[in-house]
Parts: structure tokens; C-alpha cells; sequence
């Protein structure tokens, strides 16, 4: 007699039938631009409160901007769950570096803090597009852009997200002042640094549906940190 | 209350009845076995000087080593067990270079002097990685540096406690030279005068004459940073000395 009873033998998968596969995408794409421009002795950062997915809109009212200390502020765009943690994350390590060294955190130190916790996921990214605001030790408006695996490069005014591509030349051209002649290089004062926020982001809705509905806005000066919020078209 | 020191000396992890360590204490006592290193800070930079016993004449003195660089911005006197030392100072030169990498700027003294404590109280600590210290680390360090407060002198015990210094002295001659460091140190001092002030005090309370082979002096001023005077340097302080 068999020890093996028929009905006790394992059940194995058929593989004469085709494999299935089975995806999974943990990333998502919701949007968003962030845009700044740093003068003399402030900076300014903008992005959009519009959170999507394709063609769906989640909110028409999510800010992107976070304040990590009274002169350092980060603006994420990009998939949204990634900013969640990444900010809360950021948080942790700004107390934690305030109770162990007893300052707070400089805008050039949360810069290059940044973009080692960025590279620490060089294999699994947080899917970000990272723009950190602030004045510098010297009260200088200053503006770090990043990429998803944390390279980081200094600049006096950045577009980002999905609109980033669109309004860098733009900024280029009005802020930069490339490619035009006859301009003196006067210091960009904050009402034009401004002005030209809103401008670039009503051109950034009229082209991207990622990005609409409102801005919002903090301007960082020795005196702190204001906001301000201007409406977009919500189409 | 009888042997009460024989009964609980033994272990690092056990407190005597009146509340006390004795192995941490006989640590504190082991600096006082060592050769004598003083420090200064003045408002235009900060002094080491450090005896170094030649005890035999065959000796090579420069390789006795017991002021080193920690980081451009911060080095460090020792006293007590070298061996020891060596894993302290290690530890502060790699939180100085990981704090640099991080946040691209340099490690304050106070925070550098509170990383080399997290590791000097790591004794008695066991875990899956298996036992680390099994006893105190028998070393007192002066940590001299600048940062954005300026130029700052921080001593620390083998208990790991660590305290800011307008002047201090540790080793075997440590209490001479500390009452005398407290009878000369004035706000106003500067530099050079703090150089001479803590050779004269070396010359007093070491044993063996005084000359450029047996100290070393290193000053850290926020033009020069880490510097460690050559033999003339030493030789041109010695020769003002009284």
C-alpha cells in the first residue's frame, strides 16, 4: 500500500497556461508647481493648492509649502505621499538637531541635510520635486532646488514640478534677465519679485492642468515669515 | 559602614550604598597619574600646552603625541591612558566629518565635546553585538575650538561630564596649575600672553626641566585655525619665560 494517499498529493500550479503578472506602481503623480525667487533680503516661495491625479482633482485647496523653521521654508511637489512622510521626517530632524546642538537649523545646513536624506533612498527615490527657501547666515535670500535622489544646486530663483519646465524660461527671461538688451542690473525689489510670481503662475494654469485653482505665498524677511493667497482659474 | 570599597568597586554597572561609582571615580583618579596639560581661552583664540615625560633618553619625544587636530576648527589635549585616548579622538574626528557631511558646516566644540561623552559613559553597556567597554575610559580631554561663538576651551572627565573653561588644568600637576591659572587668567588676556602664562605655569609644575622637546603648545585662533607650534616656536616662548 502507498504511504501516499492520491487526494494528500500538494496541488502545484499549472504552468502549461501563461504566466500572469502583477504590477504594482508605488508612485503617483499629483501635480503641483512651486516657484522662487530670492532677492537681496528676502525670498519668496509660491505653489499651487491644486492636488490631482490625472484628470481627477482630489482638492482645490492642499498647501505645499512647510515651514521647518522661522527663516527655512521646503516647497513639494510631486507624489503627495512621498511629501508626507519626507515633511514629517524633515520635522523630526530640525527638533532633533535644535535639542542636540541647542540653534536652530540654518537654511544652508537643512539644504545639504536635504539632499543626503534624499540620496539615502538613491534606490527607492522619494518622488519629490524639491524647491528649500531662506535667508542664509548672512540674511541673504537664498533658494535650493532639488532633484528626486537629492542632487542640490543653489540659485537666486527656481521653477519646479509640473509646471517647472514651462516657467524656468520665463523666470530665466523676467527674473534672470537672459537674453535681453539694453537692461541695467538693478536689485530685484520684492513687489517685482512678486509681481512676476503671480504672472508666471497664471501662465503655468493657463497651459498645465496639474497646476490652478489658487497660489499660495510665504515671504521670508529677518521680520518672519508672511503668507499671502491669490486665485487661479479653477478649469 | 566597613569595606564598603572592596564590596562595591568592582563592578562599573553597580552603585556603592552611599550612591556612588568607585570605578568611574578611580578613572577621575587614574588622570591624575598623567602628564599635565593646560588650556586657555582667550577672546583672540584658545592654548594647549602639554608636558610629555621623556622617561628614557633613548625615547623618540616627537612620537609621544597628546595634542591632536579633531577637525580644521577643533583639536585636543589628553591625559591619562594614551590608548584610550586614541578611541576618543577617533570618534570625535568621524562625528566632526559626519556633521560636516550632513549639514555642511562645522561641528560646534560643545557639540563634539557632547559626542565623545555619549561614547566615554558607553562602558558597562552590553547588547547582541556583545560587551563593549567593560570599564571607564581613564582619559581627561581638553577640547579648544571655534565656532560661530567664537573660541571656546571644554574639558572632559572620564565620567563622561563635560564643562566650558576659561582655563583649565588636568593631569598629575593639575592642582597647582589650576590655582595658579586662576590667580593669573583675566578676560583681557591675550594670546601670546595666555602661551606664556601656561608655559610658566608647565615649568612650575612639572618635574623634569622644561625645554622645546618635552611640551607641545598649540593654539587655535580664527585666522590660523589649528596650529601646532614647531621647536623654534616652542624654543622662542621658552626663552621669554622668567
Amino acid at each position: 500500500m502507498s504511504l501516499v494517499q492520491p487526494e494528500m498529493r500538494p496541488h502545484y500550479p499549472d504552468y502549461a497556461t501563461a504566466p500572469t503578472q502583477h504590477h504594482f506602481s508605488p508612485y503617483a503623480d499629483n501635480g503641483g508647481s512651486v516657484v522662487a525667487i530670492a532677492g537681496d533680503d528676502f525670498v519668496v516661495i509660491g505653489a499651487d493648492t491644486r492636488l490631482s491625479a490625472g484628470f481627477s482633482i482630489y482638492t482645490r485647496d492642499q498647501n505645499k509649502l512647510f515651514r521647518l523653521s522661522d527663516t527655512t521654508v521646503l516647497g513639494c511637489s510631486g507624489c503627495w505621499c512621498d511629501t508626507l512622510t519626507l515633511t514629517r521626517i524633515l520635522t523630526a530632524r530640525m527638533q532633533m538637531y535644535q535639542q542636540e546642538h541647542n540653534k536652530v537649523m540654518t537654511t544652508p545646513a537643512c539644504a545639504q541635510m536635504l539632499s543626503t536624506m534624499l540620496y539615502y533612498k538613491r534606490f527607492f527615490p522619494y518622488y519629490i520635486s524639491n524647491i528649500l527657501v531662506g535667508l542664509d547666515n548672512e540674511g541673504k535670500g537664498c533658494v535650493y532646488s532639488y532633484d528626486p535622489i537629492g542632487h542640490c544646486e543653489k540659485a537666486t530663483y527656481r521653477a519646479g514640478g509640473s509646471a517647472g519646465a514651462l516657467l524656468q524660461p520665463l523666470l530665466d527671461n523676467q527674473i534672470g534677465l537672459k537674453n535681453m538688451q539694453n537692461v541695467g542690473d538693478s536689485k530685484l525689489s520684492l513687489e517685482r519679485a512678486l509681481a512676476v510670481l503671480k504672472d508666471v503662475f497664471i501662465s503655468a494654469a493657463e497651459r498645465d492642468i496639474f497646476t490652478g485653482d489658487s497660489i499660495l505665498i510665504n515671504v521670508i524677511t529677518k521680520d518672519g515669515i508672511q503668507d499671502y493667497s491669490f486665485q487661479l482659474r479653477k478649469d | 559602614m566597613f569595606l564598603t570599597r572592596s564590596e562595591y568597586d568592582r563592578g562599573v554597572n553597580t552603585f556603592s550604598p552611599e550612591g556612588r561609582l568607585f570605578q568611574v571615580e578611580y578613572a577621575i583618579e587614574a588622570i591624575k597619574l598623567g602628564s599635565t596639560a593646560i588650556g586657555i581661552c582667550t577672546s583672540e583664540g584658545v592654548v594647549l600646552a602639554v608636558e610629555k615625560r621623556i622617561t628614557s633618553p633613548l625615547m623618540e619625544p616627537t612620537t609621544i603625541e597628546k595634542i591632536v587636530e579633531v577637525d580644521k576648527h577643533i583639536g585636543c589635549a589628553v591625559s591619562g591612558l594614551m590608548a584610550d585616548s586614541r578611541t576618543m579622538i577617533d570618534r570625535a574626528r568621524v562625528e566632526c566629518q559626519n556633521h560636516w557631511f550632513v549639514y555642511n558646516e562645522n561641528m560646534s566644540v560643545e557639540s563634539c565635546a557632547q559626542a565623545v561623552s555619549n561614547l566615554a559613559i558607553q562602558f558597562g553597556d552590553s547588547d547582541d553585538d556583545g560587551a563593549a567597554m567593560s570599564r571607564p575610559f581613564g582619559v581627561a580631554i581638553l577640547f579648544a575650538g571655534i565656532d560661530e561663538k567664537g573660541p571656546q576651551l571644554y574639558h572632559m572627565d572620564p565620567s563622561g561630564t563635560f564643562v566650558q573653561f576659561d582655563a583649565k588644568a588636568i593631569g598629575s600637576g593639575s592642582e597647582g596649575a589650576q590655582q595658579s591659572l586662576q590667580e593669573v587668567y583675566h578676560r583681557s588676556m591675550t594670546l601670546s600672553e595666555a602661551t606664556t602664562a601656561a608655559l610658566t605655569i608647565l615649568k612650575q609644575v612639572m618635574e623634569e626641566k622644561l625645554n622645546s622637546s618635552n611640551v607641545e603648545v598649540m593654539t587655535m585662533t580664527p585666522a590660523q585655525m589649528f596650529h601646532m607650534f614647531t621647536k623654534e616656536q616652542v624654543e622662542e616662548v621658552i626663552s621669554k619665560l622668567s
